[in-house]
């Protein structure tokens, strides 16, 4: 809601500066939603509620893959910002989180300064599950992975150990700030070679399939749907940065289990 | 049971364990993972359903895609105020073949070494991997938006 200035500022100034603060709270919320795996359109709605909620008119916005700009308008007057955005990840507890409070700030007309504030709490407070949990999950997901691509009973027992060891490389490289395609090229490596010397421990017949099996939570399935669904949204664009970035760490992911193959002597 | 029915179970338990595993990785609340969970049952038995009536992978891929979301938006976020997207992309994952982009891929890699064994096989064997990673990428895509479009289930 637009707020009457006191009598001793500029009107003009004084919106401007409303503004600057209702388009940094929009763009606090789009880039977290953007960073834990909305899709785009999903990030231009955030910021046309928090607008219309706050009584300013969204005249443009900009989603890119690592940055977002946005332009606010009031009668005569518009302002531009940016903000950057960083790693995509999903966080599906946290992107929910922040998807509630834009609605509650819409419909009851939260200031920006409390937005800003409800979304630093909303950030700090929001709950994971803890590491080792992940980590067996996982675990259990490539030795799953592994069922549906045939591997036979010998090979599961690894899989699910190599998965699991990946994660928790993965998990540590990530949290180490390492680029996230060094981080998968290590972890395909890690997680194949281990399944691979596993499976010939144990006898198993698929050892090339269950060395795949075990780097399958590398594989960026929730990029590649958002890829397809923001080209079908009409903004080819991002959806296509992401699906290079879907490429390249495949890409990535493949090497490590090449070079864990060349390791083994699996290679022709 | 008969011996099709005991591959359709066990596709499906493998399909509710990957969609289970990934809904941890992406950190979903318990209500949320046990209904991942049940829709990658149901993703990947209608896909077993559908390859063992003759039909392609991507054929398979797109109507169980498109089953699933449809139950997501219908049952789900109609009833539940669950995430129709979250839940279907979650029973989606296990189906994106990336078993065949990483073979497709190690395949060209493969095609570049000094002495190559049988080049022409291996680019076949790749490029069929690649084309159906393509085709079963896009099939899943549009099995996920077209109902979510139709149903006007598009969550904010």
């Amino acid at each position: 809601m637009t707020i009457t200035p006191p009598a001793d500022q500029d009107p003009v100034i004084y919106r401007h500066r409303e503004l600057e603060q209702i388009a940094i709270a929009s763009l606090g919320c789009a880039r977290v939603l953007m960073e834990t795996g909305s899709r785009v359109k999903v990030a231009q709605e955030c910021c046309r509620l928090l607008a219309i909620g706050l009584d300013a008119e969204m005249s443009g916005i900009r989603v890119g893959y690592a940055s977002i700009a946005l332009t606010l308008g009031s009668g005569a007057n518009t302002i531009t910002r940016m903000v950057t955005v960083n790693r995509h990840g999903v966080d599906y507890r946290l992107n929910q989180a922040v998807r509630d409070l834009v609605v509650t700030a819409s419909a009851n007309g939260l200031q920006p300064a409390e937005i800003t504030a409800r979304l630093d709490a909303t950030v700090a407070g929001s709950k994971r599950h803890p590491l080792w949990f992940v980590v067996v999950a996982v675990g259990l997901a490539c030795a799953a992975f592994g069922g549906l691509l045939g591997i036979d009973p010998g090979a599961f027992g690894p899989v699910f150990l190599a998965g699991a060891l990946g994660q928790f490389v993965r998990h540590r490289m990530l949290a180490g700030d390492i680029n996230p395609y060094v981080a998968t090229v290590a972890t395909a490596f890690v997680a194949s070679v281990t399944c691979g010397v596993g499976a010939r421990v144990a006898g198993s017949g698929t050892v090339d399939v269950a060395m795949i099996a075990a780097t399958l939570m590398l594989v960026p399935g929730v990029a590649a749907t958002n890829a397809q669904a923001d080209v079908l949204d009409g903004l080819p664009t991002l959806g296509s940065a992401r699906a290079i970035s879907v490429f390249m760490t495949m890409l990535f992911a493949a090497t490590g289990i090449f070079v864990a193959q060349a390791v083994l002597g699996l290679h022709p | 049971m008969t011996p099709a029915i005991v591959h359709v179970l066990a596709q499906a338990a493998f399909g509710a364990i990957a969609a289970a595993g990934f809904g941890v990785l992406f950190n979903f609340g318990w209500k949320v993972l046990a209904w991942g969970s049940v829709s990658g049952a149901v993703a990947l038995a209608a896909r077993t359903i559908g390859l063992d009536l003759g039909w392609t992978l991507e054929g398979a891929s797109l109507a169980a895609s498109a089953l699933v979301t449809t139950l997501a938006v219908v049952v789900l976020r109609r009833h539940l105020r669950i995430s129709a997207s979250a839940i279907a992309i979650a029973g989606c994952i296990p189906m994106i073949p990336g078993a065949f982009f990483a073979q497709a891929l190690i395949g060209t890699f493969n095609l570049t070494t000094a002495h190559p064994v049988d080049p022409t096989g291996t680019l076949v064997t790749s490029a069929i991997s690649g084309l159906r990673v393509i085709f079963t990428v896009f099939a899943i895509g549009a099995g996920i938006s077209i109902p979510i479009h139709l149903l006007r289930g598009r969550d904010y």
